[in-house]
């Protein structure tokens, strides 16, 4: 919870500096372990430096953080504390359609691709690799 | 020279020999070994199935669960096993290929190990053993291991518990006793001028009235906790846990009564001139030095004093007023 | 020494909750229906103090599979399901064609590889994510009291630490929790720390 306020602050400051229409992108990354979230953002950043990363370590807060901030991409993890993963994707999405969002998880049976399907979404394996956020930079960038 | 050229022997013909199935895949899924046993049961010969993907060997699909801990085995270079409870039979094996039998596809449990090419690859060695064989093994084993562990606990005149058992019971009963702080209730039961009927009727009479007062004790029991045991000759030991004073005294009534009530004629029995027990009871919340075996002997050896056909009861501890 | 950092845990969780995936994966496959495995906590404590508070069992006896792994650090890794939980999760794995002495006939070899799916998934997974090989002995299967497994525990003097994994496991309609144990020496778990520092390093 502290650390989500504290990085919300950060980057609410940084967003005075960013230009409108720019190609600087927001990604909110959603897991409740922070070496997850580290993982997510050092390998976006590799890949994608001039992108703004943002973190929740769960769904409640990760749906808080989209009525403020309005990401462009969201990666989320489904086992958290509180509201599944799927769950939050889903209200994120009906309120939000224009927003991206791959769902990242150890949890790869068919239920799980299908729902994250249905929702609108794409369902991603884990580990975090090279590989895992190519197929998640593909799936935010594709249509752009 | 290695161990290898000294061997007077091929390996290939112990591979061939042996009566399990061995398969040898690449990283690939090459097949790089095929023995007698699998070619025998999968009626592909070896030089078929040399070289080629392991699923395209047969004619028939492979179980994905087998493809997937093969695949597993590959990458991550740990051991796998697959049971014939969850699979069957994973791979199209038979167990007869006779021109008139029907085929029967066989049982099969399956080892898969990560092996090491002379290249340095990664291979897989598939072990497949038909389980039907082990399967009755198991059964055969596990039918007679309960025999003897039901013999090992049971008393061979009269079917209720021994000695072995129950002192190993007493112990974990007063123990739990103890910690969870309830009564328990422990009675020695001993038959009335048991050696003078012996002496009289003769010893298969004598068996014959312990086996019946066995049962009769036995028959009063109706809680899934309580344990009879013949402690020695004629004597019998009950243990009930949550039983408190008053109730353990009402059952030892209830004992003493179903055993007098048989009426079974005793010539030589001083003052009944029947079979009858005597009870020396002890019951309550045992504490760090009770013996509470102890306290329901000296209750019995009161009893037996007093004119016997009769309980006597002595308190454990000090919460003996339940 | 079994101290071991926020951070640390955290990796440690991450990559067991990926092992707890994968291994999901791999059940589901077989029983073809959704398996659930998630990884509620991770513990390293010293083997002096566990308990079977620690390793969340009530008493009763257990079935216990084995596997030994080494490599950069080596391990007795122990999975504990409560008898009665092993057999029911056997017997919804199996369909419910048996009955439960059919299933107890099975029990051994079931286990067997319910316990190396496990380990196996979740000791892949560290070895994926912290970049090192482990190699494996086939899995052992056999029943103890709770005393026992504690004191078998308690008694490694070679393997003073142990990490101790909660595990959720949900079949079908049905709900177990075990516990999966790495008995580890000091220098292991010396080991595992370098190698999860040397993966954050590379992260952060």
């Amino acid at each position: 919870m502290a650390f989500h306020v504290e990085y919300l602050k950060l980057n609410l400051s940084k967003k005075s500096i960013v230009p409108m229409h720019s190609s600087i992108k927001k990604l909110l990354i959603v897991d409740d372990s922070k070496v997850s979230r580290m993982l997510i953002r050092t390998h976006i950043l590799a890949r994608r430096p001039e992108w703004m990363i943002f973190e929740t370590a769960c769904g409640e807060d990760a749906i808080k953080f989209v009525d403020n901030e309005l990401p462009d991409y969201c990666t989320m993890d489904i086992n958290m504390p509180g509201i599944s993963g799927t769950d939050a994707a889903e209200r994120i999405l009906s309120k939000y359609p224009s927003i991206k969002i791959v769902v990242f998880s150890a949890n790869i049976q068919e239920v799980h691709q299908n729902r994250a399907r249905s929702l609108g979404s794409i369902l991603v394996a884990k580990p975090v690799t090279e590989k895992s956020i190519a197929l998640a930079l593909n799936y935010f960038t594709d249509s752009e | 020279m290695n161990a290898m050229d000294t061997r007077r022997f091929d390996i290939e013909d112990i591979f061939n020999a042996i009566n399990i199935g061995l398969i040898v895949v690449d990283t690939d899924s090459k097949v790089l070994l095929w023995n007698d046993w699998i070619a025998k049961h999968s009626n592909i010969k070896e030089t078929d199935a040399l070289d080629r993907q392991l699923e395209d060997v047969f004619s028939e699909p492979v179980s994905p669960p087998f493809l997937t801990a093969l695949n597993n085995t590959l990458v991550h270079r740990l051991p796998v096993v697959l049971s014939t409870a969850l699979h069957r039979s994973p791979l199209p094996l038979y167990n007869a290929y006779e021109a008139n039998q029907p085929k029967t596809r066989m049982y099969q449990s399956i080892t898969i190990t990560p092996i090491q090419s002379q290249l340095n690859e990664s291979c897989c060695l598939i072990q497949v053993a038909d389980s039907s064989t082990s399967m009755k093994r198991e059964k055969i084993l596990r039918s007679h291991s309960e025999i003897l562990k039901k013999e090992a606990v049971t008393d061979s005149l009269t079917g209720i518990c021994n000695r072995r058992f129950f002192d190993a019971h007493y112990e974990i009963a007063v123990a739990e006793a103890k910690r969870q702080k309830h009564p328990l209730s422990i009675f020695m039961i001993d038959i009335d001028f048991f050696k003078l009927y012996n002496d009289h009727y003769g010893h298969i009479a004598g068996d014959n009235i312990i086996k019946q007062i066995a049962n009769t004790l036995k028959s009063q029991l109706s809680r899934a906790t309580d344990v009879i045991a013949r402690y020695g000759g004629e004597e019998f030991v009950l243990i009930m846990p949550h039983l408190p004073r008053e109730a353990a005294e009402q059952f030892a009534e209830k004992l003493r009564s179903a055993v007098f009530n048989l009426a079974i004629p005793h010539v030589k029995s001083h003052s009944f001139n029947q079979v009858t027990v005597s009870i020396g009871l002890c019951s309550g919340i045992p504490e760090n030095d009770n013996n509470p075996l102890n306290k329901a002997d000296t209750a019995l050896y009161q009893a037996k004093q007093n004119g016997r056909n009769q309980y006597i009861c002595l308190p454990l501890g000090e919460n003996f007023e339940q | 020494m079994s101290d071991l950092s926020e951070l640390h845990i955290d990796a440690l969780t991450e990559i067991f909750s990926i092992g707890a995936g994968r291994a999901a994966l791999s059940l589901s496959e077989i029983v073809g229906d959704e398996v659930h495995i998630s990884v509620p906590s991770v513990l390293v404590i010293n083997s002096e103090e566990i308990d079977s508070t620690t390793l969340a069992l009530n008493g009763g006896r257990f079935g216990a599979v084995t596997q030994h792994f080494c490599g950069p650090f080596n391990a007795e890794a122990v999975l504990l399901f409560t008898e009665d939980q092993a057999l029911k999760i056997v017997g919804d794995m199996m369909g419910s064609q048996m009955s439960i002495e059919e299933i107890a006939e099975f029990e051994h070899e079931a286990m067997c590889e319910l316990g190396n799916i496990i380990l196996n998934a979740c000791l892949s997974a560290m070895a994926d994510i912290l970049h090192f090989t482990l190699e494996s002995s086939l899995p052992n299967y056999r029943i103890a009291s709770a005393d026992e497994v504690l004191c078998r525990l308690k008694e490694n003097a070679d393997q003073p630490y142990v990490m101790i994994l909660h595990i959720d496991l949900s079949i079908e309609n049905r709900h177990t929790a075990g516990s999966l144990v790495f008995l580890l020496s000091s220098s292991s778990l010396a080991n595992l720390v370098v190698h999860i520092d040397q993966f954050l390093g590379s992260i952060s």
